[in-house]
């Protein structure tokens, strides 16, 4: 869009500007020296290693220690902290062909990304569809109609769009190099939540995610939250994109224009229909009109949840000011021929900057709509007429105060470091807060510099979430994962649906709302399925993660494996009580009976407890992992059972499920590897 | 039906049988006490539901005689009128929404009471913080590490340590009205209560009693009991017979959250595991926006949610006798609508009490008018109940819990008398 374009020139000031404070924030001189006391605290560098990993990856990889160990731990934090490295197994993993959604713009995307809804509509407007037939939706006939439609026209189907989303989220965790960047995107996102589950935002998660967050996470504080309150995913999901004011001079004029018209209509109305029908529908379309306005709902969580705090210190009075402020806040007119976007085309960039108004890629500051009273916020005069440098100002005030450092900190360290940190830490890294305006790279800094990152009370405290958990399993066995969306549904499973948490709270980030009986078990579960290959696109070469040499028995595998999979930790404990029970030859015994003695019927029985889809986008994926045929799954279980020399203890009953397998699986389902 | 001994033969039993799963812990325990042989037929159970988000009380049950109402809500008033989205007149003054429709034969015959103006003494008109102090049970003290229903169960006043689904949320991570010591359940989908290897039952088992060991000997506190809790639940409740399992001829649950809730709910209230507390939740009632009036989503949700509880009781049939539903929401709505075919955040709220102990048929209230001297900040319908005077009545007249001291510490109000039996 040519408009578009012109709209560049028009705002670059402005992006340079952000663009140099990004480069300043981000430039390692300004950050304080790495000097992690480890060693003070009794740890080897090995044991120092694999805590920094636990905390700042996504999970140690096999032999992840010791890279990081010859390398230098202050090195490769240094790598994490810069997140220039190179990605291209990522790269490989999101080809264009099934992920072009990925580096698509906002505009882009509503216009491709439809729900049925608006195929339907733009499909009725063009004449390309009778409109009664829309009430049947579920006749297969109907769907080719309008899957007909959506391809002749270049439409793609929303669940594919979060397909794109979900997908690249497990790649970018499970196989990048920037593993902290990954992190603190997951961290950032949450904390500035936003969700699928609410219409008006889902198309734009995506771009949120990768504009607003994840090129922000490093940076300054400020700057990540400019580019959340700026970006239209969380001006419609909290809101602020429809709350308005009408007290100034140009709403009033094009409101009292406004009224004026409808009054005539409904004067017309009554005219020729004496029940007055039309005139009382025209009325309410008036009384609505006169109604629309404020809407608080940003404004109060940007200072509850995104900055100071709940207990931070400000007032009812003033989350009705912030949200005063923030009029005017709205996204540039992206469906195509949307009609709003003739107006601003007529207007041209001159005469808008004239009168107000700021365009700055997607977001548009609509001066006419924007209460230009002076405000008294936490104590601060805002003088009249502030325009959108008024909320601007906000926000930078609001970043920069000291509730919000310390708020933020306390929420960094019970991240990074343990689920209750002490007030000595949180101050440490609030006075860094405080004293960089921000600067996110050197509170981490200050955080890893602190004895309390090492002592002993917050080594293995922190429990995995379920992503982490999955996301740790896939990368401690090197696992192939070739369909990412058979992750996500276990993810859900063990209580945590990503992108689609509803509050703007985000996931309460503690080991006791992720740990209770259901999601426990699903853990176990998840462990043994992952294990035995029995989530579809998941391929675990778990010999040669043992240089290719097979263990010799159960026991063997269960030491060994147990290494490998939780290094630089104390497993004795474990390993004896495992030991005693694989040992037992009478168990070993009985289930060799008891596997021979199995028909395929009762081995294939358990297929109803099958995973259910979550949803209908779940679906779609799921169907694509049709199971396998009653047939294929009988060869399987003859092939299995036929093979020969199997050890006494092996526990190969049927399908592909090997000793190494199960074993690996118990370990990943083990308490142990649920903390990091 | 099946009944407790029935499947603790079937499932448990046959654990111990194949020489691979332990005694479950609470049936050893059961047996030493001999409770095993009084099976828990006397239990009522509270089946609480909270509506998170804070439902537009106004709107669900509209105080329709008010003249103001009709001005602070232009576009979203209703009223029994045809022409005004026919609400149910429910005494002259207040009217249910259309969508409410299933409630109306409750509150007909007696058993459905509602509480109109309720809320929370802290204006605190954060979701967040408003629900933590409604489940809380303190709506000052944030430092209250348990929840008002763990506490119920500690008042029970029986020993009950003989099951662990004596508390269920079906939720998949336990929710703040359950914090406590006493020991609760979360379960998402009864259907995954198993350690499962397809295709392989038998080392189904083997892992399973190697993860019980190895969650046994772990150093991480919650872990342990987390995982304790899982093995000894996860025995009891044989997945096997949970899949025979089907609601009374003609019952059929909604196919929604809330309604796949309570069907698991009537399922563990007619496995009679033992269940006295059951907790479910219900979403989408955070309307800022275009939240409509008699058809809408605000309207939609209403129905999905009525819809739910009245199947739910139908269901119930032989158990109502046992059974009290009550709602909650953490605050209301603000009594004028707002810029944008919404409402945001505001004060009381209302509830519904289903249940044959219930003093139904009534709106319970203290409401004045909705002038703007008589709102709250001159915006909001204020809390003229206080919520615990609620949640207390119903936790004495039900669970025959009386020491409302420790079930509400910090309040020396008076339950409301809604209740039958006290």
């Amino acid at each position: 869009m040519n408009f578009r374009r012109m709209y560049k020139t028009f705002t670059v000031g402005a992006s340079l500007t952000v663009l140099l404070a990004f480069v300043q924030g981000n430039h390692s001189s300004s950050d304080p020296r790495i000097n992690m006391p480890y060693k003070k605290m009794g740890l080897t560098q090995e044991q120092a290693a694999a805590h920094l990993l636990g905390r700042f990856t996504f999970g140690a990889t096999p032999g992840q220690i010791k890279e990081v160990v010859d390398m230098g731990l202050e090195k490769w934090l240094q790598q994490q902290l810069d997140s220039k490295l190179s990605d291209d197994e990522v790269t490989r993993r999101l080809p264009d062909s099934s992920y072009d959604a990925l580096g698509m713009s906002n505009e882009a995307i509503v216009n491709t990304y439809l729900n049925a809804g608006q195929v339907i509509r733009i499909a009725a407007k063009n004449n390309l569809i009778n409109k009664d037939s829309v009430k049947n939706l579920d006749k297969p006939e109907y769907r080719a109609q309008l899957k007909a439609i959506m391809d002749a026209q270049g439409f793609k189907p929303q669940q594919d769009l979060q397909r794109q989303l979900v997908n690249q989220k497990i790649i970018r965790s499970a196989y990048g190099q920037n593993q902290l960047q990954e992190v603190l995107t997951d961290f950032w996102f949450n904390h500035f939540n936003v969700s699928l589950s609410k219409g008006q935002c889902q198309q734009f998660v995506m771009p949120y995610e990768r504009d607003a967050i994840r090129k922000n996470v490093l940076g300054n504080f400020e700057t990540l939250l400019l580019a959340t309150a700026k970006h239209p995913a969380m001006l419609e999901y909290l809101d602020n994109a429809s709350s308005v004011s009408n007290d100034n001079d140009i709403a009033r004029k094009q409101e009292a224009g406004a009224i004026a018209r409808l009054e005539k209509q409904k004067l017309d109305a009554l005219a020729k229909d004496s029940t007055g029908a039309s005139a009382q529908q025209i009325q309410k379309t008036m009384d609505a009109r006169k109604s629309q306005g404020l809407n608080e709902n940003y404004a109060r969580e940007v200072m509850e949840l995104h900055t100071m705090g709940v207990d931070g210190g400000y007032t009812q009075t003033d989350v009705t000011t912030v949200a005063k402020a923030l009029t005017g806040w709205g996204i540039m007119p992206l469906y195509k021929d949307a009609p709003g976007m003739k107006l601003i085309e007529a207007a041209g960039p001159a005469l808008l900057a004239k009168k107000g108004y700021v365009v700055d890629g997607d977001f548009l500051f609509r001066a006419d709509k924007h209460n230009e009273n002076a405000k008294l916020i936490l104590g601060q005069l805002f003088p009249v007429n502030g325009g959108y440098n008024e909320g601007v100002q906000v926000l930078q005030m609001l970043a920069n105060h000291p509730s919000t450092a310390k708020f933020i900190c306390t929420k960094l360290a019970a991240r990074f470091v343990c689920d209750t940190p002490s007030a000595e830490l949180v101050g440490k890294m609030t006075d860094t807060y405080l004293k960089t305006k921000g600067n996110i790279r050197a509170v981490l800094i200050t955080m890893v510099n602190q004895r309390q990152f090492w002592d002993e009370k917050a080594l293995r405290e922190k429990i995995k979430s379920p992503f982490e958990f999955a996301i740790s399993a896939i990368r401690a066995t090197n696992a192939d994962v070739q369909q990412p969306f058979q992750i996500y549904n276990w993810v859900t499973r063990m209580g945590q649906r990503f992108y689609y948490y509803q509050a703007p709270t985000g996931f309460p980030d503690r080991a006791s709302y992720w740990i209770n009986t259901g999601s426990l078990l699903n853990r176990m579960n998840f462990g043994l399925a992952f294990a035995t290959e029995k989530i579809p696109g998941v391929k675990i070469n778990l010999a040669a993660l043992n240089d290719n040499h097979e263990p010799e028995s159960a026991e063997a595998a269960l030491v060994i494996y147990s290494k490998i999979l939780l290094p630089e930790r104390n497993l004795d404990e474990n390993i004896r009580r495992l030991t005693a029970l694989v040992k037992d030859s009478n168990i070993g015994q009985k289930l060799k009976t008891a596997a021979n003695k199995l028909t395929p019927a009762s081995v294939t029985n358990p297929d109803n407890m099958n995973m259910q889809p979550v949803s209908s986008s779940d679906e779609m994926m799921a169907a694509q992992d049709a199971p396998l045929t009653r047939r294929q799954r009988k060869a399987n279980e003859k092939a299995a059972l036929s093979r020969k020399n199997l050890p006494v203890t092996t526990l190969y009953v049927a399908g592909n499920t090997s000793t190494l397998a199960q074993v690996t699986g118990i370990i990943i389902g083990s308490p142990e590897f649920q903390r990091k | 039906m099946v009944d407790r001994r029935a499947f603790m033969k079937s499932g448990a039993m046959a654990l111990f049988a194949a020489g691979l799963g332990g005694v479950p812990s609470f049936i050893a325990r059961a047996a030493d006490s001999r409770k095993i042989l009084a099976p828990y037929k006397k239990n009522k159970v509270l089946v609480c539901i909270f509506q998170r988000g804070a439902m537009d009380g106004l709107m669900a049950v509209s105080p329709y005689t008010d003249p103001q109402l009709k001005i602070l809500r232009p576009t979203l008033y209703m009223s029994p009128a045809e022409s005004e989205g026919k609400l149910i007149d429910l005494d002259g003054r207040f009217g249910l929404h259309p969508s409410l429709q299933a409630f109306s034969p409750f509150f007909t015959e007696g058993r459905m009471a509602i509480v109109h103006g309720v809320g929370s003494p802290n204006n605190t008109r954060s979701h967040f913080d408003a629900q933590d102090y409604m489940e809380s049970g303190t709506p000052f003290s944030k430092s209250t590490s348990s929840g008002w229903l763990n506490r119920a169960v500690g008042l029970l006043g029986h020993d009950a340590a003989t099951t662990p689904f004596r508390a269920v949320s079906i939720t998949s991570a336990l929710p703040r009205s359950m914090y406590g010591d006493n020991e609760s359940l979360a379960i998402n989908n009864l259907q995954e209560f198993a350690i499962q290897m397809r295709g392989n039952p038998l080392a189904s088992n083997l892992a399973s009693k190697s993860f019980e060991q190895l969650y046994d000997q772990t150093t991480s506190d919650i872990l342990n009991k987390t995982g304790k809790e899982s093995f000894d639940a996860m025995k009891m409740l044989d997945v096997n017979n949970l899949k025979k399992y089907q609601p009374a001829p003609g019952v059929v649950y909604p196919n929604t959250a809330i309604g796949g809730s309570l069907k698991q709910i009537a399922t563990l209230i007619k496995m009679d595991v033992g269940m006295e507390v059951a907790f479910a939740e219900s979403g989408g009632w955070d309307t800022h926006f275009n939240q409509g009036s008699a058809n809408g989503a605000l309207a939609r949700n209403l129905k999905d949610f009525s819809d739910s509880i009245a199947v739910f009781w139908k269901d119930l049939e032989a158990y109502q006798d046992d059974v009290t539903i009550m709602t909650m929401t953490e605050f209301g709505r603000t009594a004028h609508q707002n810029g944008t075919g919404g409402t945001d955040h505001g004060r009381a709220s209302c509830l519904f009490v289903l249940g044959n102990d219930v003093k139904g048929g009534k709106v319970y209230n203290n409401i004045k008018t909705l002038n703007k001297e008589d709102l709250e900040d001159g915006r909001d319908l204020p809390v003229s109940t206080d919520f615990r005077s609620v949640f207390s009545a119903v936790a004495n007249g039900h669970l025959h819990i009386n020491d409302n001291k420790q079930l509400f510490p910090q309040w020396d109000g008076n339950s409301l008398s809604l209740m039958k039996t006290v």
